[in-house]
């Protein structure tokens, strides 16, 4: 027969092609996916044999199927997306034996997937794909006339099978660690937000060993304006840890918007995840401080307490119970909150293990050594301090991530100056932001209610009539003395006349809710400044 | 984001209270006013507006207040404004000068 001819010529360079094998699992092709990758070895695959078909099925769902991932000569079973079921047709046979198999004359009684011969396939020969003694898949080759299969082919496609499996292997863990990082990175917060009345810093490394270990932490505030802080550490590694770690960081979110109670978010993130995700486990320090930022409400699952310095007092961990780990045991357990005073100028360090378990280093070496490094001064020199005291050259085998947070005196708030887009959307975030800041310089409520609307009202100007359609900025510089509050709006655009009915009421309320409103138009823009003086007493 | 809620209760036979609550801003005026607007039908002889539930207003929302005034006018319904004495809101509302167009309830 013509095909087996052909065989038997190329056999003595069979070596020689299957290089050609090799040469496309260097580094020239690193930057290929499994499935391109696959494409570009069947090719090579079905000519060395002089095959019709080459087709590659990987093991999926936890070994209970095959799914045709790429092919040379049945590109259609990959794109209709093939599912065979191990131990069923030719290729689950062999998954199921991992041993070769032949087929002279395919039926449709005998292969499972009917687009073989619907196609014309007549033979078939299959091994299966073993990387490291684990298997991985099948590689099947078909011809469309009727061949017999040597035993000197079957040894080829072995030969080839083991390139395959190898390469695609790694490949895999390749790509499913870079999506790990990449998962884990996007997840952790690009930017920390801005709080007024805290300084915030944080720290996070991935470990070097195995990749990502799904260590994570988040910062968020709530629409009634206390603040929220978690971090956390999910048990297990790579895509997996980081999948779990992403759906809890949403979880916890979720169940932070309906409860001031640290403790009660645990509770339901720990039923949320016993239900859901029944095999993780992860520890987490889940925080709330109130909107006045006095007090944090702290509860623990299994993770190791912040550490805490307040100027002029010696650094020490926060002395707190630790209720069990998220995702340990099968019922419901107690958890508890605890509630910690943090004074005006006190650093609150949280941190995952991986900062302080060394192999070489007891874990209470680590904490002190946590505590020497702990300072009062800005939350970024923090985070320097810390990870320069306790990561040496050694390579770090978890991940790490540490947040530092500082509340911010009386005295740094004096001042503060902030921007925000120009768009009607900003206009409750400014709010939000004298919400917090004027009870920090004494100002009561009344002095509140007013600046609210005086200073929304000029910030409103700017949002509606201070830029075209490309939109700009409104600045809020703010200032206090122990008498009055100084809120200047400023933007760099050129003001337009009001349009429409009902009109030049804000400037009216603006006058009428401070003491003082003067309006500076320039060529580079405007700004509208507003005193008001404080009846709430003393700056404290 | 600044969010408000309208809800229309009907009070008597050709009355309806709407309340409000939640904070009115540039950014939501205009859904706010829709939805007042949206639950005055020609029928009517009476609205009364209770802003007891609001935490912020500004003049985009007295924009609001003084359209429905004028409005109402025109149609001869009667209208009347609430917000408790001494509320933030109360005082805004009293430096806008509306009461000179409607009656401004305890």
């Amino acid at each position: 027969m013509l095909p087996d001819m052909a065989m038997v010529n190329s056999s003595d360079s069979a070596e020689d092609r299957l290089r050609r094998i090799e040469a496309v699992t260097d580094t020239t092709l690193a930057h290929l996916g499994v499935e391109q990758l696959l494409q570009e070895l069947l090719a090579r695959v079905r000519e060395i044999l002089g095959t019709d078909t080459a087709t590659v099925l990987l093991l999926a769902d936890g070994g209970q199927h095959l799914v045709a991932t790429a092919s040379s000569g049945l590109e259609e079973s990959v794109r209709q997306g093939v599912r065979i079921p191990v131990g069923e047709g030719f290729a689950g046979r062999i998954a199921q034996r991992r041993e070769r198999l032949v087929m002279q004359e395919i039926t449709s009684t005998t292969v499972r997937n009917p687009i073989l011969w619907q196609k014309g396939v007549h033979s078939l020969a299959g091994v299966p794909l073993l990387a490291g003694g684990e298997l991985i898949g099948v590689l099947h080759v078909g011809s469309m006339l009727p061949r017999d299969f040597t035993d000197q082919d079957l040894q080829l496609l072995e030969l080839a099978a083991d390139r395959v499996a190898l390469a695609t292997r790694t490949r895999q863990a390749r790509v499913e660690r870079a999506a790990a990082a990449a998962l884990q990175r996007n997840l952790l917060p690009a930017r920390l937000p801005r709080i007024i009345g805290m300084e915030l810093a944080s720290r996070y490394v991935p470990a070097e060993e195995a990749g990502v270990s799904g260590d994570w932490y988040d910062v968020f505030t709530l629409p009634s304006g206390w603040l929220c802080v978690a971090i956390g550490d999910v048990v297990g590694r790579g895509l997996t840890a980081a999948t779990v770690m992403s759906r809890m960081r949403t979880a916890t979110r979720a169940y932070a918007l309906d409860s001031n109670d640290p403790s009660e978010v645990l509770s339901k993130l720990d039923s949320h995840m016993r239900h859901f995700e029944p095999d993780a486990m992860a520890t987490i320090a889940y925080g709330m401080w109130e909107p006045s930022l006095e007090r944090l409400h702290i509860s623990l699952a299994g993770h190791l307490a912040p550490v805490l310095a307040a100027p002029g007092d010696p650094a020490a961990p926060a002395e707190l119970p630790v209720d069990p780990p998220i995702g340990a045991g099968s019922a419901p357990l107690r958890r508890r909150t605890s509630t910690i005073t943090v004074a005006p100028g006190t650093m609150v360090l949280f941190y995952t293990d991986g900062l302080v378990e060394r192999r070489h280093r007891p874990l209470e070496v680590g904490l002190q050594l946590i505590c020497d490094a702990m300072r009062t001064d800005s939350a970024e020199a923090m985070c320097a301090a810390v990870m320069s005291k306790l990561i040496d050259a050694d390579p770090t085998g978890d991940d790490i991530a540490v947040l530092a947070i500082r509340r911010q005196t009386a005295e740094e708030l004096r001042r503060l100056e902030l921007e925000f887009s120009a768009v009607p959307d900003s206009l409750s975030e400014i709010r939000a932001a004298l919400r917090r800041w004027l009870p920090t310089v004494g100002a009561s409520d009344d002095d509140i209610a007013d600046l609210l609307v005086a200073v929304g009202e000029a910030s409103a100007n700017v949002v509606e009539h201070a830029y075209g359609p490309l939109g700009g900025t409104v600045e809020l510089h703010l200032a206090a003395n122990d008498r009055e509050v100084i809120a200047t709006v400023k933007d760099n655009g050129s003001w337009r006349p009001p349009r429409g009915q009902h009109r030049g009421r804000g400037t009216q309320l603006m006058q009428h809710l401070s003491d003082d409103v003067r309006f500076e138009h320039g060529p580079d823009g405007t700004s509208v400044q507003i005193r008001r003086h404080l009846t709430g007493g003393k700056f404290p | 984001m600044t969010t408000a809620n309208v809800e229309v209760r009907p009070h008597e036979e050709k009355k309806i209270d709407i309340l409000v609550s939640g904070e009115i801003d540039l950014s939501n005026s205009a859904a706010v006013q829709d939805d007042i607007f949206a639950a005055i039908t020609n029928h009517l002889l009476a609205v009364r507006v209770d802003l007891g539930g609001l935490t912020y207003i500004d003049s985009a929302g007295l924009r609001i207040l003084f359209a429905l005034a004028d409005r109402l006018r025109l149609l001869q319904t009667t209208c009347e404004i609430s917000a408790p004495p001494g509320s933030p809101t109360r005082r805004v509302i009293e430096l806008s000068g509306i009461d000179s167009l409607v009656h401004l309830h305890v």
